[in-house]
This record gives C-alpha cells, sequence and structure tokens, in this order.
C-alpha cells in the first residue's frame, strides 16, 4: 500500500513475506474497502474539528469588536472601522451575525464529532474484522498443512515449534496487516492532510514548527528501535527465571532428596536478579527517552504558540486561527509517534510472515502422484524388492537392500537391536517416508502409484506409545472410521479386552479421554488402540508387540486380543516377547539396515548366530537361573 | 489527542479476578514497600510537581491570551490616543482575566512581544519540569516496585522449596507456577504502570477541576458536564470488552489444544488418513475463535472514538457557551469570560480524555494486582508439614540402621496407607520390597527421607527418631534413584554434579565412569559439556537412569532408595544399569522397590506389602518356597520375565525413527 513507496530510512519496501500476507486481504475485499473508506471519512470528519473551533472562536473576536467599535459614537466609528479595514455595514452583519455564525458552528462540530466518532469506530471495527479473518485463513491454511506434512518434515520439526508459528507468529502477522498497516495509512493521511492544510492556511507559522518533524519522526523510530531488542532481552531473562522455577516445582523430590534447597535457592534468586536489573535497565532508558519524545512534542507547540503570538500581536493572525493551530499540531505529532512504532514493528512481523510462508511453502515429500489410483481392496501379499532408504536425501543409509515378501495372513517377526532399521521397516509400508531405492509392492501394486488414503485405510496400525486425542473413548475407537455404529464398536472393544474396562467407568463408552490420556492406564490405552484397529478391519497389520506394565491377568487378555487382531492378516509385527518369535511365519533378523537373518524360529536357531545370540541373551539369560531355582 | 491506544486492548483483555480482604493485602504490601518509603515519598512529590507543571501551562497560555495578545488585538482600532471614548487597556482589565495588571499597561507591540516571550520560557520550564519529574517518578517507582516484585518472588520460591512433598502431590505444579508467573506478572504491571497513572490521572482530574471551579463555577460545569457520559461510556464499554475476551481466552484456549493435539498426534492421524476430518474440526474451532474476537472488538472498537466525540463535544461546548458569553458582555452567571479563560478551559478538556481511559482500565489491572498478592501471600502463609523441631540437631554421620517401629501412615486424614509396618535393615543391607500397586511400596520409601511424617510409630536411623534431627543433614545422608529420572536443562556435567555440588570434574566424571554412562555420554556431541533439554529432551528412559545413579553415586550416601523403572529399556542399557546398582549398592544400606527379578534374588530381605501391611518377609527362595501371597505376585508379576522375551528391540515403540538407525 503506501508504505510500498517507502517513508522509513532502511525500509524501502514492504518485505516479501508481508507483502503477500496482504495478499490474503484480496478474499475480503469489502471488508477492507470499508475499513479504509472509513478510515478517510473519519480521518476528514477529524480534520474538520479544529477549523470549526477556529470559526467559532473568530465569530466571537470579530462579534466582539464590531460590537465595540459599533458602540462607539458615530463620528469616529468610520475612522475605527478603516483602520480594521472593515466596512461598517461588515462590521454590522459581524455583530448581528456572530450568534448565528458560532450556533452553526457548534452544531456542525456536534455533527463531525458523531460523523468521526461513526467511522472511527467502523474502521477499527472493520479493521479488526480483516485482522481477525487473515489469521483465520492463515491458521487455517497453516492447520491444514501441517496436518499433510510428511513424517520426514515432522521429524525435523518439534511440536513446539510449529505450534509458535500458528500461534505468535500467525499473531504478530495479524497485528502487523490488520492494525499496523491501518493505523500506518491512517497516520499518513492525517499527516499529510494536517500538514496541506497548515501550509495552505498559514506557511509561515507552519515553518516554525517545521523542523522538529522530522527530529520526532527520528525520534520516535530510535524509540520503536531500541526498545523492541530491550523487551525482548526481559522476555529471555523472565523465561530463564521461570524455567528454573518450573524445574524446581517439577522435580520437587530431587531436589529435596539431595537437600539442594539453598543452591538453588540462590540459583533462582540471581536469575531474578538479573532480570530485575534488566527491568531497570529499561526503566531508565524509557525513563529519558520516553519523556523526551514528549518534551520534543511540547517544544513545537511553544515555537509555534510564540510565532502564532507574534503575529497576532503584530495582527496577521488571528485568534482563532492560532488555537486551530495548536490543536493540528497535536494531529502531526500523534500520527508521527504511531509511524514509529509500526516501522519498529514492520521488521519483526516479516520475520514472522516469512516463517509462516515457510511452511505453507514447505514440500509434502510424500505425496499422491498425479494418476495415482485407489489401492482395490488387497489380499494382503506384499513385497520388499531391494528397498533402501535414508532419511533428509543424505546421510547414512539406514535400510539397504532389503527384500522379502510376506504372502497374505502371515506374520512377519522384526528382530535386530535399536536402530538396525526395524522402525524404518513398518513406517514404509503406510508410506510414512518413501524408499529412496527399489520399491514395495501390495498386491503388485507399487505402494507409490496409489493413494495414499485407500492405502493407508486398508493398514491398521498398533504402538506401544499409544497417542489418544480428547474426546470420548468411543470417538477414540472409532477413529479411523468415523461412521462406525455402537454395535460395531462394542464388538470391537470387546474382541480388544477393553469393554469390561469401559463399562467400569461411569459413562462408559462416553467417558472423556483426558488431555494425554491421562484418565486411562498404559495398558488401557494400549486396548483402545486395538480395538482401534480392529474396527477398521485392515488386510495388513503392523504393530509393536510389548506390552506396558500391567498386572498377569491384563497381559494374557492382552495378549489374546492381539492374536485375535492378528489372525487372518498379514502382520508385521516388532517383536519384544519370545511367543511371537516362535509363532512367526518369517523372522527378519536386522543388523544396521541389512536382513542379517531370514527363516523360522528353529532354521534360525541354527543357522543365524546373531539370531542365536539375540535369543539366549535377551530371554535365556535371564531366565535361566530362575528356572534352575524353580527346578529345585 | 484523542488515541485510544493499543495498551488499551491488552489491558482488558488480561484476565482480572477481584481480592477478598483487601485491606489485609495492602497492608502487607506495605512492610514490602516500607524499605523505600523515601524513594515512594520522592514519587508522590515528582508526582505533585508534575501535575502541577501539567494544570499550569493551560492556565499560563490563557494569561498569555489575556495580557498580552487580547489587548494588542484591541488596541488595533482603539490604541494610540487619537480615539478618545475609546475604553482604555487599564479600563480593559477589569474584563479580562489578566492576573498580570502591568501588563495591561504595556502600549508597544514590541513590549508585548518581549512579555508573551518571557511567559512561553516559563511555558517551556514547565514542560521541562514535567518531562524530569515523569521520567523520575517512572524510574523510582520502578525502581521500588521491581525490587519488592524480586524479594516476593525469592519468598515465594523459597517457600515452595520449603513446603513438605505431600503439598505438591496434591497441587498441581502448573498452579504453583502461576503464583509466581502471572500472579507476580500482574503485580508488576501494576507497581510499574498502573498505579502511577491512577494516582496521577487522579490527581489531574481533581486539580483541573479545582483549576475550574475556582476560576468560574458556571461555566466550569459546562466544560465538565460531558464528564459523567465519559465515565459512564468508559465503564459500560470496558466491562462488556471484558467479559467478552473472557470468551476468547476459552476460544483461542481451545484453538491451541487442537493444534497441539494434532501436531502431536500428526502420525496417528496420517496412519488413520484422518486429515480431512481434524482440518475440518479446526476450521470450526478457529471460526468460533474468530467470531469470539470480532464481537469482543465491537465494543474496545467503540470504547475509544465515544471517547473522542464527546472530547469534540466538550470542546464546542467551552467555545460556544464561552464565545456567547464574551459576545454578551462577558458574564456568564456572575463570572467574567474572557478569551484567555476559554483558552485555558480548551486546554483543559482536552487533558480530561486519557486519564479516565486510563483509569477505567487500570482500576482492575490494580484490583487483579492486589487478589494476586493475596495468592502469593497465601502460599506464602502455608505451614510447611514437614519442619525441623525447634532443638533439631544435625544427625551424625549414617552408619546405616534403619528401623521402623509400628508405623502408621497417612495422605489423607483417615485413610491410612501404611497400618504397622515395623522392619529392621542392618548395615549394609539391601532390602527389596515388593507388592501389587497402590500397596504402600513407595510410601515406605518416601518416610525414609522424611519426605512425609508417619501418624504414628517411629522411623529410626542408628537409633535416631529422624524427626529430631535436621531434614537438610538426614537427607545428605540418603540417596534417592527415581523412577523417572528428573534431569535439569543444564550439562551433562552439572546434572550429575547436582549429587554434590562441590565435586570436581574429576570425580563427577569418575561418578559416571561408575554408573557405566561415560560410554554413552562421550558419545553425546559436546560429550560431558552436552546441554540436555528440557527435562532431559534427547535421553532415553535408560540413559536418564544411568545418570540418575552416577548422582547417587556422586553424593556417596550410606542409605540409598532405589525406585526400578518398570518401563522396558533395550537390552544393552538394562545390563549397564544392572552393573551400575551393582557397584552403587555394595556397602550401603538400600531400600528397593523391586520390579526386576534379579534385584529381588539378590535382597537380603524380601518385604511383601499388601494393603499397608507386610504380609510375608525373608528371602527369595524361602518366600518363594511358602507358596503364599508372595508366590502368587511373583508369579504374575515377574514371571513374565522368563516367559517373555527380555525387553529388547528398540524399546521405545514409537513410529518416530531414530535417524542414528
Amino acid at each position: 500500500m503506501t508504505l510500498r513507496r517507502g517513508n522509513a530510512p532502511g525500509h524501502p519496501r514492504i518485505p516479501g513475506g508481508l507483502a503477500r500476507a496482504i495478499r490474503y486481504l484480496g478474499r475480503y475485499r469489502r471488508i477492507a474497502l470499508a475499513a479504509y473508506g472509513a478510515l478517510f471519512l473519519a480521518t476528514g470528519a477529524q480534520l474538520m474539528v479544529p477549523q470549526l473551533v477556529q470559526n467559532i472562536i473568530d465569530a466571537v473576536t470579530r462579534g466582539l469588536i464590531a460590537t465595540r467599535v459599533l458602540e462607539l459614537p458615530a463620528s469616529i466609528q468610520a475612522l475605527a472601522a478603516e483602520r480594521l479595514g472593515l466596512s461598517l455595514d461588515g462590521l454590522t452583519a459581524d455583530r448581528n451575525g456572530a450568534e448565528s455564525a458560532l450556533l452553526w458552528a457548534g452544531i456542525l462540530i456536534v455533527v463531525f464529532a458523531i460523523l468521526r466518532g461513526l467511522f472511527a469506530f467502523s474502521q477499527a471495527y472493520m479493521g479488526e474484522r480483516l485482522s481477525q479473518s487473515l489469521a483465520f485463513d492463515l491458521r487455517n491454511d497453516l492447520f491444514a498443512k501441517i496436518q499433510r506434512l510428511s513424517f520426514s518434515y515432522h521429524d525435523r520439526n518439534r511440536t513446539g515449534q510449529l505450534m509458535v508459528r500458528a500461534t505468535d507468529d500467525v499473531e504478530k502477522v495479524r497485528l502487523f496487516i490488520g492494525q499496523g498497516l491501518l493505523m500506518a495509512v491512517q497516520a499518513l493521511v492525517l499527516l499529510t492532510g494536517t500538514l496541506t492544510l497548515l501550509l495552505f492556511t498559514n506557511a509561515r507559522l507552519m515553518l516554525v514548527a517545521l523542523p522538529i518533524l522530522p527530529a520526532a519522526l527520528a525520534l520516535f523510530i530510535v524509540f520503536g528501535r531500541v526498545a523492541q531488542p530491550l523487551f525482548e532481552k526481559v522476555q529471555r531473562f523472565l523465561s530463564s527465571m521461570n524455567t528454573i522455577l518450573q524445574e524446581n516445582v517439577a522435580g520437587i523430590k530431587v531436589v529435596k532428596a539431595f537437600s539442594r534447597e539453598a543452591e538453588q535457592s540462590s540459583r533462582f534468586s540471581e536469575a531474578a536478579d538479573r532480570l530485575m536489573q534488566q527491568q531497570l535497565f529499561v526503566a531508565r532508558i524509557f525513563s529519558f527517552l520516553f519523556p523526551f519524545v514528549f518534551l520534543v512534542a511540547n517544544l513545537g507547540q511553544a515555537l509555534v504558540l510564540n510565532a502564532g503570538g507574534r503575529q497576532i500581536i503584530q495582527g496577521t493572525l488571528t485568534l482563532g486561527e492560532w488555537q486551530k493551530f495548536s490543536l493540528y499540531l497535536v494531529y502531526v505529532f500523534i500520527p508521527m509517534g504511531m509511524l514509529g512504532m509500526i516501522i519498529s514493528q514492520m521488521s519483526q512481523a516479516a520475520a514472522s510472515a516469512r516463517r509462516v510462508f515457510e511452511i505453507l511453502d514447505a514440500k509434502i515429500d510424500v505425496g499422491n502422484r498425479p494418476g495415482a489410483i485407489a489401492l482395490p481392496p488387497i489380499r494382503g501379499r506384499l513385497r520388499f524388492e531391494n528397498v533402501g532408504f535414508r532419511y533428509f536425501d543424505s546421510g547414512e543409509a539406514v535400510l539397504s537392500q532389503v527384500d522379502f515378501e510376506a504372502l497374505p495372513d502371515q506374520t512377519v517377526a522384526l528382530l535386530g537391536a535399536t536402530g538396525s532399521g526395524k522402525s524404518s521397516i513398518i513406517s514404509l509400508i503406510p508410506r510414512f517416508y518413501d524408499a529412496t531405492e527399489g520399491r514395495i509392492l501390495i498386491d503388485g501394486h507399487d505402494v507409490r502409484d496409489v493413494t495414499l488414503e485407500s492405502l493407508r485405510s486398508q493398514i491398521g496400525i498398533v504402538l506401544q506409545d499409544t497417542t489418544l486425542f480428547s474426546g470420548t473413548i468411543r470417538e477414540n475407537i472409532a477413529f479411523g472410521r468415523p461412521e462406525a455404529t455402537q454395535e460395531e464398536i462394542v464388538a470391537a472393544a470387546r474382541a480388544a479386552a477393553a469393554h469390561e474396562f469401559i463399562l467400569s467407568f461411569p459413562d462408559g463408552y462416553e467417558t472423556p479421554v483426558s488431555e494425554r490420556g491421562s484418565t486411562l492406564s498404559g495398558g488401557q490405552k494400549q486396548r483402545v488402540a486395538i480395538a482401534r484397529a480392529l474396527l477398521m478391519d485392515p488386510r495388513i497389520l503392523i504393530l509393536d508387540d510389548s506390552t506396558s506394565s500391567v498386572d498377569l491377568a491384563t497381559e494374557a487378555e492382552i495378549q489374546e486380543a492381539l492374536r485375535r487382531l492378528m489372525r487372518g492378516r498379514t502382520s508385521f509385527v516388532i517383536a519384544q516377547r519370545i511367543s511371537t518369535v516362535l509363532n512367526a511365519d518369517q523372522i527378519l533378523v536386522l543388523d544396521r539396515g541389512r536382513i542379517a537373518a531370514h527363516g523360522r524360529h528353529a532354521d534360525l536357531l541354527e543357522s543365524s548366530e546373531i539370531y542365536a545370540g539375540i535369543y539366549s541373551s535377551q530371554l535365556l539369560d535371564d531366565a535361566k537361573p530362575e528356572l534352575a531355582s524353580m527346578e529345585a | 489527542m484523542f488515541a485510544g491506544g493499543p495498551h488499551l486492548r491488552g489491558a482488558l483483555e488480561r484476565e482480572t479476578s477481584r481480592p477478598k480482604s483487601v485491606g489485609a493485602t495492602l497492608a502487607r504490601f506495605g512492610t514490602y514497600f516500607k524499605p523505600y518509603w523515601p524513594q515512594l515519598l520522592l514519587v508522590v512529590a515528582f508526582m505533585l510537581a508534575g501535575t502541577w507543571a501539567q494544570v499550569t501551562t493551560p492556565d499560563l497560555i490563557g494569561q498569555i491570551v489575556d495580557c498580552y495578545l487580547t489587548p494588542a488585538v484591541t488596541s488595533q482600532f482603539s490604541g494610540g490616543p487619537s480615539l478618545p471614548g475609546l475604553p482604555s487597556s487599564a479600563e480593559a482589565t477589569q474584563t479580562s482575566n489578566c492576573r498580570f495588571p502591568e501588563a495591561l499597561q504595556l502600549t508597544t507591540n514590541a513590549e508585548r512581544m518581549a512579555g508573551m516571550g518571557r511567559m512561553i520560557l516559563l511555558v517551556v520550564g514547565l514542560y521541562v519540569l514535567g518531562a524530569i519529574t515523569g521520567g523520575l517518578q517512572f524510574y523510582l517507582m520502578t525502581h521500588s516496585g521491581q525490587h519488592v516484585l524480586k524479594r516476593l518472588r525469592v519468598a515465594v520460591f523459597d517457600h515452595i522449596l520449603r513446603l513438605s512433598i505431600g503439598y505438591h502431590v496434591e497441587h498441581e505444579a502448573g498452579d504453583t507456577m502461576s503464583r509466581i508467573t502471572n500472579d507476580a506478572d500482574t503485580i508488576q504491571q501494576a507497581v510499574s504502570f498502573a498505579l502511577v497513572q491512577v494516582l496521577s490521572g487522579g490527581l489531574l482530574i481533581v486539580w483541573i477541576a479545582y483549576n475550574m471551579f475556582t476560576r468560574s463555577v458556571p461555566y466550569a460545569l459546562v466544560a465538565m458536564s460531558v464528564l459523567p457520559l465519559m465515565v459512564l461510556a468508559t465503564t459500560y464499554f470496558s466491562n462488556q470488552a471484558r467479559r467478552a475476551f473472557r470468551r476468547t481466552r476459552k476460544s483461542i484456549g481451545s484453538v491451541n489444544a487442537d493444534l497441539q493435539e494434532s501436531i502431536a498426534g500428526v502420525r496417528e492421524v496420517q496412519a488413520f488418513s484422518r486429515e480431512a476430518e481434524h482440518i475440518e474440526a479446526f476450521r470450526e474451532v478457529n471460526a468460533a475463535n474468530r467470531d469470539a474476537n470480532i464481537r469482543a472488538v465491537a465494543y474496545t472498537s467503540a470504547l475509544a472514538p465515544t471517547l473522542e466525540a464527546f472530547g469534540y463535544v466538550a470542546l464546542m461546548l467551552v467555545t460556544a457557551v464561552g464565545g456567547l458569553a464574551i459576545l454578551r458582555g462577558q458574564d456568564f452567571f456572575g463570572t467574567t469570560i474572557s478569551f484567555g479563560l476559554m483558552v485555558t478551559f480548551l486546554g483543559y478538556v482536552q487533558r480530561f480524555n486519557q486519564p479516565i481511559q486510563q483509569i477505567s482500565v487500570m482500576w482492575t489491572n490494580i484490583q487483579s494486582a492486589i487478589a494476586g498478592g493475596e495468592r502469593i501471600f497465601g502460599l506464602i502463609d502455608t505451614v510447611p508439614d514437614i519442619q525441623d523441631q525447634p532443638h533439631a540437631f544435625p544427625m551424625p554421620p549414617i552408619r546405616g540402621a534403619v528401623e521402623f517401629k509400628d508405623v502408621w501412615a497417612e495422605y489423607k486424614p483417615g485413610e491410612p496407607v501404611l497400618k504397622g509396618v515395623s522392619l529392621s535393615a542392618e548395615p549394609g543391607q539391601m532390602i527389596a520390597i515388593a507388592g501389587p500397586t497402590g500397596a504402600g511400596k513407595t510410601t515406605i520409601a518416601n518416610l525414609i527421607p522424611r519426605f512425609y511424617d508417619v501418624s504414628r510409630g517411629q522411623v529410626l536411623i542408628d537409633g535416631h527418631d529422624i524427626r529430631e534431627v535436621t531434614s537438610a543433614s538426614l537427607r545428605g545422608q540418603i540417596g534417592m534413584v527415581l523412577q523417572d529420572t528428573f534431569l535439569f536443562n543444564d550439562t551433562i556435567l552439572e546434572n550429575i554434579r547436582f549429587g554434590r555440588p562441590g565435586a570436581t570434574d574429576d570425580e563427577v566424571i569418575a561418578a559416571a565412569r561408575l554408573a557405566r554412562a561415560d560410554s554413552f555420554i562421550e558419545r553425546m556431541p559436546e560429550s560431558f559439556k552436552t546441554v540436555l533439554g528440557e527435562r532431559g529432551a534427547g535421553l532415553s528412559q535408560g540413559q536418564r537412569q544411568l545418570l540418575s545413579i552416577a548422582r547417587a553415586a556422586l553424593a556417596d550416601p550410606r542409605i540409598l532408595i532405589l525406585d526400578e523403572a518398570t518401563s522396558s529399556v533395550d537390552t544393552r542399557t538394562e545390563r549397564l544399569i544392572q552393573a551400575a546398582l551393582e557397584k552403587l549398592l555394595a556397602g550401603r544400606t538400600s531400600f528397593v522397590i523391586a520390579h526386576r527379578l534379579s534385584t529381588i534374588r539378590h535382597a537380603d530381605q524380601v518385604l511383601v506389602i499388601d494393603e499397608g501391611k507386610i504380609v510375608e518377609r525373608g528371602k527369595h527362595e524361602e518366600l518363594l518356597a511358602q507358596g503364599g501371597f508372595y508366590h502368587d505376585l511373583y508369579m504374575s508379576q515377574f514371571r513374565r520375565q522368563e516367559s517373555s522375551l527380555a525387553p529388547g528391540g528398540d524399546g521405545r515403540g514409537t513410529m518416530e525413527p531414530s535417524p542414528a538407525g
């Protein structure tokens, strides 16, 4: 907009991010027009008021002078009128018309005050609507984008970071585009309007105050520049103090156990002191800068007061004009303060806008290929063909030359040390990532040739660390199939051995799952997750068979539920227990991203040293002495 | 002059609360401010001087008009001796409000200009005075306010550390946090801005009113007639706005909750192809938030323009009524109105606006600050459950004999968690505590370092009742390795050193070696200097436990309490932990809340707890042979460690692949 032409040194143009954010306003052209239209009208009405005040004062002055002159003896009336450069008729008109001129001007002021109020309200309200609509759009776009960005993106970015973009950054852009820009335009309109009026009415008087203007603007900009980093530093010290506090509240037991109270207290006290010193530093600067800025503005007033006063004494200026001038001067300094503030906000808002668009422009690594077909109902035959995989296009290969085939209804157990590639294999099947080499075929379809939705809806996933969403237990079970009937949901819950504990809650299936699922224990969450997967009735199943600490009976139930879940499906299991390995149709032993051994338990025990090693170290070691003692 | 300012919305948006006992809380604040009374006195003095400068300026400008300008204008047609019959300048004094009669005697414009120049210099002097006093007043207030705030913060923090574990279990961490963060923040706002603004704003209004009334009562009434309307409008709009913003706080809360949940659970959402539904659901919450905000800003948007319009009306009244009076012979219900008085009043009505807005907005801010103070003082006044007795003595070096004599304990009165537990541990023994969840295992562990007091019976260490010794000397000799290892946002080195702050770097490294933590630490990017994220993010459960063991090893306690982790860690780490523990436990009296088979087998005594009582005790094999409660417990809790593969693979079990693998 107007700012684009550049009025601030160092900020020649609106930065790209902001320009793009401004384009969002195009969707709300009518609101934007209303806001900016109201702005012009409101500013116009505002500019009328000092003029009308002048009219009143001048009417009074003229009326008074006329009255005085007309009260003089007739002989010298003419002489006095001549000195004033007025005719007697004019004086009479002044005298008789003074009161009605005054009343009219008074009425007009009220009218303009009301207009000003109405339009200023419309401007503020429409501006706010505009900014809220912009924030609404930005948040929606961000949310949609974040939901669709691939796993690799989310691996690199933390929840907290993305949250900040969607909250703080959007808010900063909103404030700037919705309010800052409007304020800047208003300030410029008011400033140019006022300066033009002043120059036209009395250029000589205006020139007196003019030198103050750039000085004031510079001061305001300095003020904004200085303030921002200072506040940021305060914020930093504040948050580091709060970190100490939070650590001590959350870790109180450790602090007490090691009797570290005194030391922590002095640590906190130091942080609080540092914060205080910074606050005081800011206060010192502000207690100088702020009054100084006002002093400069006031000096402008004093200059005009003096120069105007001299003109009045010389008879070249009226009292009314003089008052008008001092009213208009306020209109000059306020917009400059606003501009200074907005300019200092602009670079921040630009940085925020850039961060927001960085997300919106992020490439979705895994998406539907043009012409992708819907995967037809699958039988469950799955083949890895020489699959290689690395994260982020670089770095070490996480998987290389993985080649195997799972037949429908088979159970494939994955075994290996941390980081051997088990998680990567199962992540490739539903295309959380795309293989970097080779291909993965389901019933002969390359997974990259089918739509994500049709692929993922036929794959069920149960992991040890289950994420549940806020909502009821029923909604969580129906997560993958919201249209499922109550009967289907209950059936799934029964099969997952979850029905009974669900009914033990007062609200049954309608029990809300609180934030982070704290109403449910680990074992319960796991069973809800199993029910969730069961309800989808997937042909391919991916799961982690470890159970969190639950009592034996529950564990048996979970195991049974898992067995039921796996029956008749192609299953991939990250194996944590011996029973899984014993029952698996295939065991893949992974070592550093390669299949080190492949086969059934009995064969592997003989043929694979790695497998034998894992088997004996993870199972027999702990159990052997125990078995011995049992026998004894 | 009539700008509402963006601070307005900020102030209205904030959560407000009302104090219950204003007097008591203010008195309490008073004691905190007491050391700063000379500064506060200066603040008041500067405030008076600054306000005086502000109210005097319009008056001086009025005087300029009446003493120099009006006479000059009149003399344009009446000046000079050639016009007999005209009222002389001296006579005009009666109808002007000029208080400097000698000024009216001036006859030349040059003299008038010089006189006016002198008076404008006075005005400039007043501006300078206002700026200086304003700055000093702000700084001094902030200075004492910040010092008080710091004292308050430290006092609350120290008290939080003094409060017993029981308090912290009962009160959520977030709630305790907000006492220092939010409440202290409101207090800070109040002491650095709100208080000064409300006081000086109030003073300014009163002073202006006084000045106007002493000049002319009827004219003052006219000028101030819009004031009640302004007050009404301000209170109405700001109350409505506050109410509306309360709704926006809720709506933005659900927007953020939705965001948080969907971002954190994005993998699950994609796995179940639920993106479209989530996006749609978010759109609704987001729209509700937009609408709530638009409703709220309708009020804030209305406030400033309304006040501005009233301001113009006041301006009009002063000029129009004053002008009429001047036209009709300057008499207005018995008082004289002159141009100067009109200009003075114009200056005054322009100064009304801001203080009214500020007072109404800031007043609730001050109320909230008092309420915040009330909550903070309430916390400081909470008496800690566990305190050293008046004659408590330091615990002598512990040998390690621990005895429980008929111990009863309860978290809630009337609901005992331990019911008559007696036990005796010889120095150097390892005591395993086993039992179902909720049996009271953790309670026994919590009683030894006196995190809680027994409700009946005694806990003795080397024959001393632990309530008779100082907590610091007791806990200093007891080490704990807790299930959920708490790590600080600091380097690994400092996190281990937490066990004994005086330890040298070499000692810290030696402890890490003993705990077998050195190998993974050395693989970290900056080895021991690596800064751990919040709560030790980036480390696995097992690695965190190793650090915790290192910490305990550094502390070198005589008695060790260990809560074994229930969650699975990978096999390699599991072994490291076992080996580290064996080293750590050797030669110390230890209490282990056992979750591992190997631990329980090596114990000198196994205490089996059920429903707050020790139901069985002895060595593992003896207990197993008894075929009683322990046997059943063993079958359900420990047996599976042999029937299943010991925790292995990548036990984290998330879909998040570790880039290293």
